[in-house]
This record gives C-alpha cells, structure tokens and sequence, in this order.
C-alpha cells in the first residue's frame, strides 16, 4: 500500500483529503505544521508522496519543500503542494524549490486521485 | 440524490426549457430565414443535454438525445427542411426528455416499459423521416475520412495523435519519473507505439546519473481533447520540450469546430485554443516568438488580421497546428459578427442557502430594533446616532437580501405558451396567448406556489373563456381568441392578471347553477358582482359538459384557497360577451414587513405600513354605529378592543389607522399610534389558524411578542358588519 504523507495546518484539509485517500486505497501520514512533518522526515518515516500547504504558520510549504529534499532518503521523492489558482509566483517558486507538481484548491475527490497516479505509481 | 445528479437535472430542465421556447417559434414561423440562429440554440440546448447526461451516465438519457441531437444537427446544416411537424415531432421529444429527467429524479435506472415504447416510437419516427440511413452520426462516415486524410499536408500519416517529448535534464530532482507520464498516457486511451530517444545521453564518464536525458515519441489513440493530453505533462511544461500533433481525423472536427464557435469578436489564437486545435500554453509560446520574446501584449483590435496571418505562419512552423486549420479560422475570423450574445452572469446559490441568509437578516432586523430602542433609552445623543446609522444599513441589508429571492415571473408565464397551444388545439380552438409584464419580479416562494392556480385559470380561460370560433365570428369578434397574462406593482403588492376576450361570465347560468346546488335562496337579490363571485363558493362549477381540459375536479375555491394560503386574494371581473378577467395580488415577499405599530391596552400590534393610508383622531361626538364620516366619505371601522374582548376601558382618546385594501378602506381604532418600525413575519403555529384578523406575529425590540393584523380579513369584517347592521336593503359599498 502507498503511504501518503499530507502537511496541512487545516484539520479540516486534512480529514478531507485523508477520506479521499483511504477510500482510494492509500494510507496517510499527517503533520499540522512543516516543524513536526521535518521531525518525522528526520526520524525516517516511510511514504511514496509528499502533498503540502504552502501557506502555514511558522515554517511554510516553500521552506519544508527545499528542506525535504536536502535529505538524501527523500532526494527523489514526489512532492506535491495545494495551491491556489492564483497564485501563478507561488507556483514557479515551489517547483524551483523542488516540488514535482501540484494541485488547484479546491480540488474533486478524481482531481487528486488523477494527480496523484501522475506522479506515484 | 448526489449533488451532480440534482446539478444535472436543474441543468437540462432549464436547457429543455429553451429548446421548447426555440421550437415553439419555429413552429409558428418555419420559413423565416432568420431561423438559423434560433436552430443553433435548440441544437446547443439538445447538445448540452447530451453531453452532461454522458458525464453523469445516465445513458437512457444520452443515448435518447444522440438521435435527437443528430436530427438537430442535420436541420442545422439545412440538409432537411424546417416544416412545422418537424417541430411538433421535436417538441414531443422535448416532452419525452422531460418524463426521462423525471425517470432519473425519481432515482430510476431506466424509464418504464411504456415510457421506454414512446421513447422508441419517436425515435422511429424520426428516424424514418429524418435520419438518412446511410449517415449513423455516431462515427465519422467513410468518405469524409478519406477526404481528411487527402487534405492533411502530409505532415503525419497515422489517424493517431503524436506526441513528441524531450524530458528536462532537472524532471528526476523534482521528484517526477517519466514512466509515470507514460503510464498516465495510457490511461487515456492506448499507446500504438514509443520510441525511445536517448541521442542527447552522454558517455558514461561524464553522465550526471541524476540527470534524465531521454525523449519519446509517442503515438497515441485517444478521444481525449488536446488540452487534456497536454495536461498529463503540466507539471514539467516549463522544462521539457513538448509537441502534440493531432490525427488526421481530427482536422475536420477542428475546421466544424471553427464553424461552429459562437459568433464573438476573437482573436485568432483564441479561436485556435477554443477549438481545441492549440492549447494555451503553444499560443503563448507562439505569441512569445512573435515578439521577438516578449511576452504577448493584447494586440490593437485594428491590426488583428495582420497580426493574425503571422502568429498563423509562426505556429505552422513550430509544427503545433496543421494549416488548414489555421485558414478555417482566420476566414472565421473576418466573418466575425456585430453581435454579440447577451448572456445573462449568474451564480447559481442553493435555495436553502438564500433562506438561511433572510432568517439572519430577520433576526438582525429584530436585534436591531432593541438595540435602538435600549440607544433612545439610554438618551445618549451618539449612541441613538450610530445606532440609526447602523438600522439604516441593515433596512438595506434586508432590501439587498430579499431581492436575492426576487425572481422574474417571465419564466413562469412563458410555460403558459406551451398549454395554450396544446390544449387549444386539442379543443380545436385558436388562441393567442400575449405575456406582458413579463419582467416583473416577485419572491420566489411565491413564483412557485403561483403555478398551479395560473395554470387552473388558463385551462378556465380556454375551456370555458373564449367561445368556439363559429360563435366568435358571429359575434363579430376576431376568429381568433385572446388571453392575455399580465403582471405589475400596485401599491406594495404583485398583481396577476388572467384575461380572455371570450364571453364572460354567464350571470344567468351562475344563478341558476347556484340555486340548484343551494348556494343561495330564490329571494335572494344579488348584484352582478355578488353573482359573479358566486363561482369562488364551494362546490362550484358551470361546465355542463365536463372536459378533460378543465374538469380536474378542482373548483375555483381551490384557486381561491391557495392565493390566500399566500397572504393575496383573488377578484373577478366579467363582462357578457366581452370577456373575463381574474386578478391576482400577492405580498411582495413572505419574510419581512414595514410595519406600523399600535397599541390596544398593555399590548401591541403591527400593521403593514403599506396598507396604512393615515392616521386620525376618533371623534365620538355623533357616532353611534361603527363608521364615521371621512371627509364626506363613509368609512366603515372595527374597534380592535372589541374584537379582541379586552376587559378594560377605553381610554379617553382613541385613534383610527385608515387602512386600504384592494380598494377598500377602512378604519382601525387602536388606543395608542406607536410608529413606523421593521418587523419580521413569524408564521403563526397551525392552531391559530382559525383565528381571523391576525395574519402573524413579530418580536418587538423589548422582547415582546407582538400579533400582525390580517388586514384584508379586518377589512371585510368592518365592511361586513355594517351592512348586517343596515339588514335591508342590502347596501353595495361599492
């Protein structure tokens, strides 16, 4: 089963996504801020993808992006980040960061499910 | 039901609702050569139907509105003629469209066995008259393919898209595998073959193994749009090299689509991307080179086609668009039209959402009431300032909300066109029906609720209003008959009207029918309007031969019942051998009220301030029954102490509200005049429904419960009681 791991300061966010996860077959990892997903990160926790906020309290989606993949366990993991259509700057700056991709807030149940088997297998 | 399938259903009823206005003027005027756009919206309506019904799969639907789309699709190419049994075939369809909707509302998988055969049989029909048999429309027919394949430059040979892609160096550190598009390639439709291209991979020694190198070429067959093949690779867009050519097949479907586009001032490159024939992201690259790497600024509206010639010649050369394509649509381009579609911009808002925010608005209302009542109290000069600032604000704030609920009761009228047509033909009458006032808004509780006692008076109006033909053309009048529907403001209220120019009432045969069912007693002495009125009664109905048309076993009563379930009341006016008509008038909206609040002993009660024409002191000098003299008018009053039984006295000085209600007025005599306030309706609870003269209540600002005056039914009471009081012989006040 593949694990993935959602950083996202909004319970709401994260039960949402997770329901959708677990319908779809996927396990989860939650982290309500980029500190705590960076304390899991260190202690070698085991997931296939990445999906961040960008916009958090204390460390952002941006800073946790670049930090991940400064660990050589996680150099080639997929990351995807939640935006928003909007925000276009963001959007450069996160992939510059290192994120693969990325999905549109808000996003239907097949959105993220369709992203998400572009990126993992 | 899932909030796709409700979607869906709100969706192609209001689509159906325009193909059937469509049709219906088509009908009437089947060579008129300004058709052409009209049979352009019927067919959009039929399409949109047919697609939305794929996404949600609900088949029987889909599969019905192909050959209906395809017959659409035909007219529209005038490769068969407008006829009116072409419409009336197509209207039937619309009818049939509406029982599947009703199949699927009602949570079916399929329609019924019987509903099933109609649905058959139309299609048969059309079919057999319609349909070529050698054209099925669900696959491109034979010759046009081979036509494609000869007009396609040459430039692929297979009837597959290709897709050329060079990965960026950077795409594995950003986390992505290219296999992974791969694989999300095929599940769009089947991979005919991939080339590997791996010329850019260095010798070993130099190799960066975190670095990808590789290319493909990609031939895929899908029936996903170009956009959304190019969407598989948005998140490397940026850098990797990317080209999708699109299969020969395609051209055509892209020079219709040019064709087909609405007519709207674009720019080429729109057109391109609207057709799907280019996608955004090759448009700006192609504009990008235009300028010489600029990036692209909205061209002059003059210079469009100059500018358009070369953006065409940059993107032929960067191999993202056939040619042909791009002569299609610079020629729609210079045939672009004046006109322009007037779409109204809507935001659709779930209606419990919309009550939500008025029950708010109420209860703001009610809040702001006692927070300027505790400011006055406080007599403190900036705190009653700043709270009548903020009363202000929310009297707007409730205008603002209750027009939300506004709706414009053209739509409902416009059904009306449907049943005159039918049911006169039916009955073998002609008759016009002519809307006006079409644009008038009302709430839209009450819009809903209207319907059926329209449709009721329509179907009268019909069936028993206007005379068959032989008799109209004796009577000199015009063959064909007139029924008019009409709506407009008067005076705080919505007024409806339902006219016919058929014989009117016949007063005679009202009596008599009145007196056979024991209506009224033979000594009776009525006026004709008394007469007239006798059909709101119980258990009445003139119609000697019963038609299906309006014999549905409801009698005006009812008609009657549910406008005053609605807080309105129903007239008749009829003249032998001129015509009828029955005029509705409702409460603008439901909810909330202007009231005016009076005083009777410790408690209060509202009047509708629209119904308050003014205020005077009661003279008791020379009264002795209940009316005065209103500057020389006679004006019936009701005294509410009375009424109510209140056990105290009256105080030494009474006042009278002169209130006016369809015309009439009368007087209110109330102790104290307490002022103008806003107020909310609370319903009262269904055991106060037999109470007359209270019509609801509020809650004041003190926190006190205040009952709303019916005043129609206090109206009729005063007026009532005084002509009891004069026995005989019976007055007519008006």
């Amino acid at each position: 089963m593949k694990t993935v791991f959602l950083v996202d300061d909004s319970a709401t966010i994260l039960l949402s996504i997770s329901n959708i996860l677990a319908k779809a077959g996927y396990a989860t990892e939650k982290a309500a801020n980029a500190e705590d997903a960076l304390k899991k990160f260190a202690a070698g926790v085991k997931v296939d993808l990445l999906i961040t906020d960008l916009n958090m309290p204390g460390k952002n989606g941006i800073e946790l992006i670049r930090e991940v993949r400064k660990l050589p366990a996680y150099k080639f993991l997929p990351i995807l980040f939640l935006t928003t259509e909007s925000q276009q700057a963001k959007k450069l700056e996160a992939k510059a960061a290192g994120a693969s991709g990325w999905i549109v807030k808000p996003a239907t149940a097949d959105e993220l499910l369709n992203t998400i088997k572009l990126v993992i297998r | 039901m899932d909030e796709l399938t409700s979607v869906f259903i709100q969706e192609s009823r209001e689509q159906l609702a325009e193909m059937e206005a469509g049709l219906l003027v088509l009908e009437q005027a089947p060579d008129d050569p300004g058709n052409a756009e009209l049979i352009n919206g019927i067919f959009r309506a039929a399409h949109t139907v047919k697609g939305a019904s794929g996404v949600i799969e609900c088949h029987f639907i889909e599969s019905f509105m192909h050959k209906v789309e395809n017959v659409l699709d035909r007219l529209r190419n005038a490769e068969i003629g407008v006829s009116g049994e072409l419409a009336s075939l197509l209207l039937k369809c619309g009818d049939h469209l509406n029982t599947l909707i009703g199949v699927l509302e009602a949570g079916f998988d399929s329609p019924g066995e019987a509903d099933r055969a109609i649905g058959d049989a139309l299609l048969a029909e059309l079919s057999a008259r319609y349909i070529a048999p050698d054209t099925n429309g669900s696959k491109v027919p034979v010759a046009q393919q081979e036509e494609v394949l000869a007009s396609g430059g040459g430039i692929v040979v297979t009837d597959s898209w290709h897709i050329s892609v060079r990965f960026g160096r950077d795409v594995l550190r950003g986390g992505m595998d290219p296999l992974s598009f791969l694989r999300y390639l095929a599940s769009l439709g089947e991979i005919l073959a991939i080339e590997t291209i791996s010329d850019a991979m260095p010798s070993a020694d130099t190799m960066d193994p975190e670095s990808c190198y590789l290319g493909f070429e990609i031939r895929l067959q899908t029936r996903s749009s170009k956009a959304d093949i190019e969407r598989v690779f948005d998140f490397v867009r940026e850098d990797c090299e990317l080209r999708i050519l699109p299969p020969n097949s395609k051209l055509a479907d892209y020079l219709k689509l040019i064709e087909e586009l609405p007519e709207d001032d674009m720019r080429l490159g729109e057109i391109l991307v609207r057709c799907g024939a280019l996608t955004q992201a090759e448009l700006d690259a192609g504009l990008c080179e235009q300028k010489g790497f600029v990036p692209a600024a909205p061209a002059e509206h003059g210079e469009i086609a100059q500018s358009a010639q070369q953006i065409g010649e940059i993107l032929v050369d960067n191999k993202v668009v056939h040619r042909e394509v791009v002569d299609a649509a610079v020629g729609k381009q210079t045939r672009v039209s004046e006109k322009k579609a007037v779409e109204a911009r809507l935001i659709r808002v779930q209606a419990d959402k919309l009550d939500q925010l008025i029950d708010l608005v109420g209860e703001m209302v009610i809040a702001g009431a006692s927070a300027n009542l505790l400011a006055r109290r406080s007599g403190r000069s900036e705190l009653v300032e700043s709270t009548s600032v903020l009363s202000r604000l929310v009297e707007s704030i409730r205008d603002a909300a209750l027009q939300l609920r506004m709706v414009q009761i053209g739509e409902t009228f416009s059904r009306f066109n449907r049943v005159v047509r039918d049911v006169s033909k039916e009955i073998g009458k002609e008759i016009d029906l002519v809307i006006e006032g079409a644009e008038t808004e009302l709430d839209k509780s009450v819009v809903e609720k209207i319907g059926d006692p329209l449709m009721h008076l329509v179907r009268n109006a019909i069936d028993h209003g206007i005379e068959p033909t032989a008799t109209r053309l004796q009577n000199g009048k015009d063959c064909r008959g007139r029924i008019g529907l009409n709506a407009y403001h008067d005076s705080g209220s919505v007024v409806i009207e339902v006219s016919d120019d058929g014989g009117g009432l016949p007063k005679e045969k009202i009596r008599r029918k009145a007196l056979e069912r024991g209506l009224i007693q033979p000594e009776q002495v009525l006026g004709d309007q008394d007469i007239i009125n006798l059909i709101f009664e119980p258990g009445f109905s003139t119609a000697e031969q019963v038609t299906n048309i309006s014999g549905r076993g409801v009698g005006m009563d009812v008609v009657r019942r549910n406008i005053q379930s609605l807080r309105g009341s129903i007239d008749v006016k009829s003249e032998e051998g001129s015509g009828t008509s029955f005029i509705i008038r409702l409460p603008l909206t439901l909810a909330i009220i202007d009231g005016f609040l009076v005083g009777i002993g410790h408690a209060a009660y509202v009047i509708p301030l629209d119904m308050v024409v003014e205020c005077i002191e009661l003279d008791r000098r020379g009264i002795d029954r209940n009316f005065l003299n209103l500057r020389g008018e006679v004006l019936p009053f009701i005294r509410l102490r009375e009424l109510f039984a209140l056990a105290d006295a009256a105080p030494p000085r009474e006042n009278v509200v002169v209130v006016q209600y369809a015309g009439q007025k009368a007087g209110i005599v109330v102790d104290q005049l307490m002022g103008e306030f806003q107020t909310v309706i609370k319903p009262l609870s269904s055991i106060f429904s037999r109470l007359h003269g209270i019509g609801g209540s509020t809650i004041l600002g003190t926190g006190e419960v205040a009952l709303i005056l019916d005043v129609q039914a206090l109206v009729q009471r005063a007026i009532r009681i005084e002509e009891k009081a004069l026995a005989s012989p019976p007055a007519s006040s008006n």
